[in-house]
């Protein structure tokens, strides 16, 4: 049975639909990889499945759940950890896991050993009885991480769980991830870092403006896309002239900034002589040239017309793992 | 067997019956909420303060009010204690309600509704908490209103005003949640506090009833406070008995279900 | 040195700042003028009876009585408001940006009270139209009133220069706001709310030396009773001290936050 069934989806606000007719599925002991730009509908679909919010439509199961008609089974059997990293600063570490496992109805001694357990597994036994108001935001969402797993979900829903973290904090959760995920969790994971989702997920849905536009493993959808590109930087007054010469040999890509431009090839690096010596001939300086094959970046640009690492590069949270 | 009141995931084979977990859980809520009197240096004294200059402020303001035929006491420290004490608990109730509201901004709330416990155990926890934390304000007060001259209320006239305070903080608590839950904004704050302390004194508070001029006569008449207040009174300006007592115990009651089953609602709306 | 057109023109530019931000935020302003009315109809439905006490001043009514401690108590919190907005002001940057310009700092101050003065003069208007649909007369007609409006008027400033020095010493709104309890209780030691001569000891013996007690009974005097002189005079020497205090208090924060950042 799959761990989350999605069918037709949708929530409005007022006018506005947040979400418009997401279906989608699940398997159990899988990694599904939630990408999309900010305001993509990302979080309304998160906090829909976790009973946060009322559909307006459409239907979904988790755990085989219904999420309205079953909410508190499905509560039972989820852990979450939200966009914000919901944390009480005045208590610490322990205390809050420990009062996760109140919440989620494990006696007190069983609750006092699991929150030792996980502190220790999440590197924060040290801190535990250190102020949470006091810990870095890498500890934070470390700690967010490990109060969500305290009462062994079966689903674990989380919602950009590396936003605004450093490089090195962000690998720390990505290994917790994959180590969860060989024990048996089934994780649904929300993320605007294409790296994130590449590096770790078993199925990519991606999503722009409350709609899915693509779904498959992340080698699937950038076979889909096909052919690399070759990525010129250049002056920017060249740019023009550049495009043109490069048109007439392979199609040209929305470009990403206002120094670069983008070609796809068919022949891949066969073809980078050819556009060295038609730019050559044309009298136009390259300051560097990259074969670059196909990412989910592409993907999304396939689908949507835009870059989703131009949204990375303008969000003012976190900063691109470097590959 | 008592049905359990989570079957938690993969690994817990160990719930606790309904009873018992949301037992725990409203004292683990309670724990937490104890934690901003006692990790943030001056917590304590906004909620002691206002009620204290109340006091202070209407005894000496007001005090002459006794030489008026028709006081039913030459003490106006005794008159006025009640409502200063029950004042405080209106603002620790307020409070209790600005503090969901800053849980509910910054995510705090979504932690507890995504558990299993059941809505009216998380509702319970913020307005027991604020029930047992009212009593520091009352307590000063009394300390301070006994110093300067109030007669003693004999212990089954404290044993009323006490029993009256910590209800009226869950009055007031219910109130505050459910404005708290309606708007999720602290900005809504100044509601909750300035509701709670016109329904405290809209009452007999300055005078008695007959004293009371025009349209607050009315108004206090009606008000269910009124019952509360002459019940907290009644140590202090004569002796309690059981008839002076169980209007304020009924108002109680009433207000607690009414206020209660909103502040619910909205809580139930908030999420699935 | 800047020509007094140019301050002029820059305290009435910031003045107008101040004015639109207090009247464009209902929310805020609505505690400075509700609470006060809200106490107004409970005290003088609560102590109304207080009129038939032996030694109580003749009054038409306990309203006509407390209508000017209604006026003090929204003008002191006005004060307030006035230093929590300059307080949000030096919080986000923004006097920053005014002390980099080329114009004379005491301006920022006068600015802000401009703010402040607007409420009061507001609260007075909004007070004597309560106490005239309630049934209270002013007895001494319309200059009594216009003496009321000028008093609340410039005490609003007044005070409001203490809430800017306040806000300029500590950069903080949360101290500013946390001084509101502070206004109640320096309201219940004056004469406010009840006459000296009634009150309980030790107020009463703090309210008669307390310089709002003297704004109070000037602007309640009109109110009650014929224009008299002397209350009049006390009510703008009680005033004239209170913007000293707060002239010098600002000026001195001034200095600091310049010096200091």
């Amino acid at each position: 049975m799959p761990a989350i069934v999605v069918e037709g989806l949708e929530r409005a606000f007022d006018e506005v639909f947040a979400v418009q007719g997401v279906d989608l599925a699940v398997d159990e002991g899988e990694i599904y990889g939630f990408l999309g730009p900010n305001g993509a509908g990302k979080t309304t679909t998160v906090r829909m499945l976790t009973t946060l919010l009322l559909p307006t439509g459409g239907r979904a199961t988790v755990a085989g759940h219904d999420v309205v008609k079953e909410a508190r089974a499905v509560r039972t059997s989820i852990g979450v950890a939200l966009q914000e990293a919901a944390l009480d600063p005045l208590m610490t570490g322990r205390e809050l896991i420990r009062l996760q496992a109140t919440l989620q109805g494990i006696p007190t001694a069983e609750g006092k050993r699991r929150a030792d357990d996980l502190l220790e597994r999440v590197d924060l036994a040290e801190a535990a009885d250190r102020r949470v108001g006091d810990y870095s935001g890498g500890m934070q969402r470390r700690l967010d991480l490990a109060a969500a797993l305290v009462h062994e979900p079966r689903v674990l829903f989380l919602d950009e769980p590396t936003t605004g973290l450093d490089p090195v904090s962000r690998k720390t959760i990505w290994e917790e991830v994959r180590a969860l995920n060989d024990e048996g969790t089934t994780v649904f994971l929300t993320t605007q870092y294409l790296e994130e989702a590449d590096q770790l997920a078993d199925n990519v849905g991606i999503i722009d403006s409350g709609r899915i536009v693509a779904e498959g493993t992340p080698e699937s959808l950038k076979a889909e896309i096909g052919n690399p590109h070759i990525q010129l930087t250049l002056d920017e007054g060249s740019i023009a002239r550049a495009e043109e010469v490069c048109g007439g040999i392979g199609k040209l890509l929305p470009p990403k900034d206002g120094r670069t431009v983008l070609v796809e090839v068919e022949n891949g690096a066969a073809d980078i002589p050819q556009v060295v010596r038609a730019l050559d001939e044309a009298g136009i300086a390259v300051e560097s040239l990259e074969l670059v094959r196909p990412t989910l970046d592409d993907v999304f640009v396939e689908k949507t017309g835009y870059h989703l690492e131009q949204e990375e590069e303008e969000s003012p949270e976190g900063e691109p793992v470097e590959a | 067997m008592e049905a359990s009141a989570t079957t938690a995931g993969a690994g817990a084979a160990t719930a606790l019956p309904t009873w018992r977990a949301n037992a725990a859980t409203i004292g683990a809520l309670i724990s937490r909420a104890k934690n901003e009197l006692l990790r943030v240096p001056g917590a304590a004294i906004p909620g002691v303060l206002a009620p204290t200059i109340f006091f202070l402020g209407l005894n000496g303001v007001f005090g002459a009010l006794t030489h008026l035929q028709g006081f039913t006491t030459g003490n106006y420290e005794s008159f006025i204690v009640p409502v200063s004490m029950l004042q405080g608990a209106g603002f620790t109730g307020a409070a209790a309600g600005v503090n969901l509201a800053r849980d509910i901004e910054q995510g705090w709330l979504d932690r507890l509704l995504v558990s299993p416990a059941p809505r009216w155990v998380l509702l319970a926890g913020t307005v027991l908490a604020a029930s047992a934390r009212a009593l520091i304000p009352a307590t000063f007060v009394f300390g301070m209103a006994l110093a300067l001259g109030a007669g003693w209320p004999g212990i089954d006239g404290l044993l009323v005003t006490y029993s009256m305070v910590a209800a009226m903080a869950a009055v007031a608590a219910c109130w505050g949640s459910m404005l708290a839950l309606h708007f999720k904004s602290q900005s809504a704050a100044p509601l909750m506090q300035a509701g709670t302390m016109a329904l405290i004194l809209t009452t007999t508070a300055y005078a008695p009833l007959a004293l009371l001029q025009g349209w607050l006569q009315d108004i206090a008449w009606i008000n269910p406070v009124t019952q509360v207040v002459d019940a907290a009174r009644q140590g202090f300006v004569g002796g309690v008995t059981w008839a002076g007592t169980w209007p304020g115990i009924v108002a109680l009651l009433g207000m607690l279900t009414f206020l209660g089953a909103l502040a619910l609602r909205e809580m139930r709306r908030t999420a699935v | 040195m800047n020509s007094l057109a140019t301050n002029l023109r820059v305290v009435r530019a910031l003045g107008m700042r101040s004015i639109r931000q207090t009247f464009r935020r209902p929310q805020l302003m609505a505690p400075i003028i509700v609470f006060p009315t809200l106490l107004l109809a409970i005290q003088t439905g609560g102590a109304g009876s207080a009129i038939n006490l032996p030694g109580f001043p003749p009054v038409q009514s306990f309203l006509q009585f407390m209508l000017a401690g209604a006026m003090m108590q929204s003008l002191m919190l006005a004060g307030n408001s006035g230093g929590i907005a300059l307080a949000v002001d030096i919080e986000m940057g923004f006097t920053d940006r005014l002390f980099a310009a080329p114009i004379s700092r005491f301006t920022i101050v006068l600015g802000r009270l401009a703010g402040t003065a607007a409420l009061g003069l507001f609260a007075a208007l909004w007070f004597l139209a309560i106490g005239l649909i309630f049934g209270a007369e002013i007895e001494s007609g319309v200059p009594g009133a216009l003496i009321a409006i000028a008093l609340v008027t410039t005490c609003a400033l007044a005070v409001g220069g203490i809430g800017a020095a306040i806000a300029l010493r500590t950069g903080s709104a949360s101290v500013v706001q946390g001084l509101f309890p502070l206004v109640l209780v320096v309201l219940f030691i004056s004469t406010a709310f009840f006459p000296q001569d009634l009150m309980i000891e030790p107020a009463k013996t703090i309210a008669e030396y307390n310089p709002l007690s003297f704004v109070v009974d000037g602007i309640r005097d009109p109110m009650i009773s014929g224009i008299s002189g002397s209350e009049t005079l006390d009510a703008v020497l009680a005033i004239a001290g209170i913007a000293a205090l707060g002239l010098v208090l600002s000026a001195r924060a001034l200095r600091h936050r310049v010096r200091t950042g």
